[in-house]
């Protein structure tokens, strides 16, 4: 017998976590227990694969407190929470909105340090949150002079002084800054998402699926393709209008990494041997592409925060999770525009305010990745890669497996066995 | 006994109605029945069979209508609505509206006199599945046995047809609407339900796909005074049903729609099952339920069923129905829940389950009684006198209305002996 409680037909014993199942109706899914797993969701869904589909069980899942479940269950991350399944939810239990609350829970169960993922959720933390990255750098501007004076690193920015922005932070100092912040941001990401990997393969032994059906890299390429492409938003009618913000925030961020990679590696590659000269003029080609990423971001932003506002797309209002986050990126595309602004007008002090400000929440933007809604970008990924790897997505709703007939014994045995309980 | 007590007013001449009206009238007080339809009957005169013994209602309602006809307490209003009523418990005074029926009644008619109109109407009592003449008898057991004329479907160049084949004085084209004001000592409303209606599924199509009908129409079309004379056939193509879903909680347990459960539309599907099953050996009905609902000892009725080979269960709701036009076929979208499957099955017929609503959601009483969110009063209302029986208090079936409406019945004739 094949119920959600005996995925290997095997009886599991449920433990409820009960401060999982309070977690999530207190950030917005207190919908949960309304749910009477009817299946509407999962018969709605036009993302879910016929075999073993998804939100029902999830939702069961959640309304047991079967948090490890939840957490090995790389299909929480397939959905783009298009709230069709919401809307046509009898009871009004919201199960696209739960998924995302849900996922939000994944990522902080994943943290490493795991304390830093509930400090991120934590409004009485941002002063902390927002003080270190503050403190750091102030550190930096005392320390310069002494360091550079020590190791004879030439002022190369000394005679822009009036013009540049490297009187308060030369770029040396920025680059180790924020390459050993990346660094360290990267190895926190590898040690969760071996955790999260593990975790999904653990689940999948005990089901159906136990071996890879298809090689990891055209896995990570076809994933990859899809990401490009943002196809899953055009699945859903009301999603659709949600592919815009999210296609110009990934972009504009894209665009953003390019050009700093570019700037902190160039003058220091022989090979190109570019002259450096900062401030970089408007109309180079690098400050205009990191300008119309600067935008994309912006307006991606604005138009999310409209569409949150207004409900467009289904997504609701979201939580603290979704707006912290919301907020942090176009907290460092403002700043950063009114700093480049400012530098042009040559606003003098006023400028190296608005760029301390804009450097310390491009620090909490990066150095919080793993904790902060960003974390999305990897864990989904990394979902959907699985997903490919062990040919979970072989039968898509479009395919013609999905034609098969009820009515089979089984399910009949399973009818009665449940009735007569 | 109060001899000169004031008569019992029953607003609705369904099962339930005619049940407090026999009730009270045997035990010697006067009733007055006022009914909108034509005839009395209501929603179980439309039944195929009915609960718990699976009776025609022409077995199980003869002996009721035996009892009214026979009784001089109780007096009848077809085609009538209470239009108002006013004063207090054992002084009440309605005011009726009379519709007019335009048949006399003073002549037969049959119908070879009707069969020359050409004027159709839509069956409402088949549910608009079929046609009736602008002349017509509701239903061949319908009390009062008299013809009804629709006004309006008659056509103005049979004005004049109708009258020359009609007996003289049969037809009265200029009857009009009448009023009536009566005193009575206590009120039963008994006002009954209406299907919920199912073109509000637009997930489901009804009204887009004919082979979809609704639980009360596959009551029509399993009975034998019915549009096919008892054939369970596709309404697009008149073929047998071979391969029939039923679709429980259409719209029902639903926030959407209607939030409560229906109560009846688990066993009303079982039963359909088992017309189908009866008829034809060798056709296959699948279930499609969340829970499957059944009271007491109707279990067994489910139970039984489950030994059928033929009949699927499957735990999971439909949510969405799709038809080849082609062949009129139609796919559900369903998971079903134990198998963690979501199908896609064909079917070539669909009936859907939808639920109660109560007629006083669209129609209040003239009182001033409170209604739940969903229109249902309360038995014992909060006006003294007044006792609402069946499914104006809550989704029910045939037993436990009738249950209802002699309760209600008791507690009428205790206010007219208060003295």
């Amino acid at each position: 017998m094949t119920t959600p409680l005996a995925d290997s037909g095997k009886p599991i014993l449920v433990e409820p976590d009960l401060d999982f199942i309070r977690a999530i109706r207190d950030h917005g899914g207190d919908s949960l227990k309304k749910c009477i797993q009817c299946g509407t969701c999962s018969a709605t869904c036009t993302i879910t694969p016929d075999h073993d589909p998804f939100p029902r069980k999830e939702i069961a899942w959640a309304n047991w407190g079967m948090k490890e479940r939840l957490f090995a269950s790389p299909d929480i991350w397939r959905c783009y929470q298009c709230n069709d399944c919401s809307v046509r939810c009898p009871r009004d239990a919201r199960p696209g909105d739960i998924l995302n609350i849900v996922r939000r829970e994944c990522i902080q169960h994943y943290a490493f340090p795991r304390f830093l993922g509930r400090w991120l959720n934590q409004p009485h933390h941002i002063p902390l949150l927002l003080g270190i990255p503050a403190a750091l750098l102030a550190l930096t501007m005392v320390v310069r002079d002494p360091i550079e004076s020590v190791l004879g690193i030439e002022k190369y920015d000394s005679q822009h002084i009036i013009y540049s922005y490297s009187s308060l932070f030369p770029h040396w100092v920025l680059n180790t800054f924020f390459l050993s912040l990346t660094a360290l941001v990267i190895i926190t990401f590898v040690i969760s998402v071996a955790r999260f990997w593990s975790a999904m393969k653990d689940a999948a032994s005990h089901e159906r699926i136990a071996k890879p059906q298809k090689n990891l890299f055209p896995s990570i390429m076809s994933v990859l393709k899809a990401v490009v492409k943002h196809d899953k938003f055009n699945l859903c009618d009301d999603a659709k209008s949600r592919f815009l913000p999210h296609f110009l925030l990934v972009f504009g961020f894209v665009s953003l990494v390019i050009t700093v990679t570019w700037m902190v590696t160039a003058r220091y590659n022989p090979v190109i041997l570019i002259d450096f000269k900062y401030p970089l003029a408007f109309l180079n080609p690098w400050k205009m592409l990191a300008n119309v990423g600067g935008i994309a971001i912006t307006v991606g932003c604005l138009l999310m925060i409209r569409d949150r506002l207004r409900n467009s797309g289904r997504a609701g209002f979201g939580n603290y999770f979704d707006w912290s986050f919301l907020l942090n990126v176009l907290i460092v595309a403002l700043t950063g525009f009114a700093a480049e602004l400012m530098h042009y007008l040559r606003l003098e002090p006023h400028r190296h305010v608005v760029y301390f400000v804009h450097l310390v929440f491009v620090f909490t933007l990066i150095i919080y990745m793993p904790y902060t809604k960003f974390a999305h970008m990897v864990y989904r990924t990394a979902a959907l890669v699985f997903i490919e790897h062990f040919g979970m997505n072989s039968d898509e709703p479009d395919s013609p497996a999905g034609n098969r007939s009820c009515g089979k014994p089984e399910v009949m045995d399973d009818v009665q066995e449940t009735a007569t309980v | 006994m109060n001899e000169s007590a004031k008569p019992v007013l029953v607003i609705g001449g369904g099962i339930a109605g005619m049940t407090a009206a026999v009730e009270v009238a045997e035990v010697g007080y006067p009733v007055i029945i006022v009914e909108k339809e034509a005839y009395l009957g209501g929603r179980v005169m439309r039944t195929h069979q009915y609960f718990p013994k699976m009776c025609p209602p022409t077995c199980g309602f003869e002996i009721n209508i035996r009892r009214i006809r026979q009784n001089p307490r109780i007096s009848v209003h077809t085609l009538a609505t209470v239009e108002e009523i006013s004063g207090n418990v054992g002084k009440f005074r309605a005011r009726v509206k009379l519709n007019p029926r335009y048949v006399t009644g003073e002549h037969s008619i049959d119908d070879s006199i009707t069969e020359k109109l050409t004027s159709e109407r839509d069956n409402d009592f088949n549910l608009g599945l079929d046609k009736t003449k602008a002349l017509y008898l509701p239903h061949k057991m319908a009390y009062p046995h008299e013809y009804v004329l629709d006004r309006e479907a008659l056509s103005a160049a049979e004005t004049d047809t109708l009258t020359e084949i009609c007996p003289d004085g049969a037809i009265d084209l200029d009857m009009k609407e009448e009023e009536l004001e009566i005193d009575v000592g206590a009120v039963i409303v008994a006002t009954g339900w209406r299907p919920y209606d199912a073109t509000r599924l637009d997930n489901l199509g009804y009204g887009q796909f004919s082979n979809v009908v609704t639980n009360v129409m596959m009551e029509r079309i399993a009975s034998s005074d019915g549009p096919t004379g008892g054939e369970i056939v596709r309404p697009s193509d008149g073929n047998t049903a071979e391969n029939v879903a039923f679709v429980q909680c259409a719209g029902s347990r639903d926030e959407n729609h209607l939030p409560y459960c229906s109560a009846v539309c688990c066993m009303g599907s079982l039963k359909q099952v088992r017309y189908l099953r009866e008829q034809n050996e060798n056709a296959k009905a699948t279930v499609f339920y969340i829970d499957i609902r059944t009271i007491g000892r109707l279990e067994k009725f489910y139970y039984d069923m489950l030994d059928d080979s033929n009949v699927s269960f499957v735990k999971g709701k439909v949510a969405k129905i799709n038809e080849d036009s082609a062949s009129g076929n139609l796919t559900l979208d369903v998971e079903d829940t134990l198998a963690r499957e979501t199908h896609h099955d064909h079917f070539d017929m669909v009936v859907l389950a939808t639920g109660v609503v109560p007629n006083s959601a669209d129609t209040p009483i003239p009182l001033d009684l409170k209604y739940d969110e969903y229109g249902f009063i309360d038995g014992a209302t909060d006006i003294d006198g007044v006792f609402a029986a069946g499914c104006t208090r809550h989704p029910c079936d045939v037993a436990r209305s009738t249950k209802d409406a002699t309760a209600a019945a008791l507690k009428a004739i205790q206010c007219l002996n208060r003295g």
